[in-house]
């Protein structure tokens, strides 16, 4: 399941509504939050724009070759976009499967895929005032397609 | 939307520097990818340099050589920044 919303979420109850839908031996998360982008200045707010339709046909994409590479029982996706403040939640990703070491692996890959591939832009202003469109990181670029890369791929 | 246009939209800082979110082009013949962002930095010189735009064809992430046909959406956008 995938969603986009503006309002925050709580994690512990998006976990217990995986829990209820699966017996699943392992459930993997990641929560992401608003950071700090710059070396020597604070965050003071996100405004996150996105590309409805587009981009939770691409999420749901990213979790369908999760779910089928690492035989994921489930998969769960919450963005938010708009507004958000300092430290506030962004995304959580869950996996839900029989064991740990897959779930780990799915859970992994869909954040990575996700940040090179679902349209969302991040627009952070400084505690200064000062505003800018976040540029890509090619780390996460880079991470990304490591995942494709028979050679250096993670272990199956 | 005729046969013989194309759905622009723009997102983000593209969307700032065109200072629109949504137009139609007109489009007689399918043109590739690599070639429309030529003609799309001489409507908006401001967008230079455009190799590192990114497209989406009817909601699809594209390749340069991918042929943008008419009737199709296009999305214009700088490498995505979610997570």
């Amino acid at each position: 399941m995938v969603i986009i919303q503006e309002t925050d979420f709580s994690a512990a109850d998006l976990l217990a509504q995986l829990r209820g839908r699966h017996a699943a031996g392992a459930i993997v998360t990641f929560t992401g939050y608003v950071r700090d982008y710059a070396r020597d200045t604070t965050t003071q707010t996100l405004f996150l724009e996105h590309y409805p339709g587009m981009c939770e046909r691409e999420i749901e994409s990213i979790c369908a070759t999760a779910q089928a590479r690492w035989q994921a029982l489930d998969t769960l996706v919450v963005h938010r976009v708009g507004h958000l403040q300092h430290k506030e939640q962004i995304v959580f990703v869950a996996v839900a499967g029989a064991h740990r070491s897959n779930a780990f692996r799915a859970c992994e890959y869909i954040i990575d895929a996700l940040k090179t591939r679902a349209p969302f832009w991040k627009r952070e202003t400084l505690e200064s005032g000062e505003s800018f469109w976040v540029q890509q990181q090619s780390a996460d670029a880079d991470k990304t397609a490591l995942w494709d890369a028979p050679s250096t791929a993670p272990p199956p | 939307m005729s046969g013989a246009e194309i759905k622009v939209l723009y997102f983000a800082q593209v969307a700032e520097l065109t200072r629109t979110r949504q137009e139609v082009w007109p489009l007689a013949t399918p043109i590739s990818g690599r070639d429309w962002l030529i003609q799309l930095e001489s409507r908006y010189p401001q967008l230079a340099p455009v190799a590192r735009l990114k497209l989406a064809v009817n909601q699809y992430h594209i390749a340069p050589q991918h042929l943008i046909r008419p009737g199709d959406e296009v999305a214009v956008f700088e490498p995505v920044t979610g997570g």
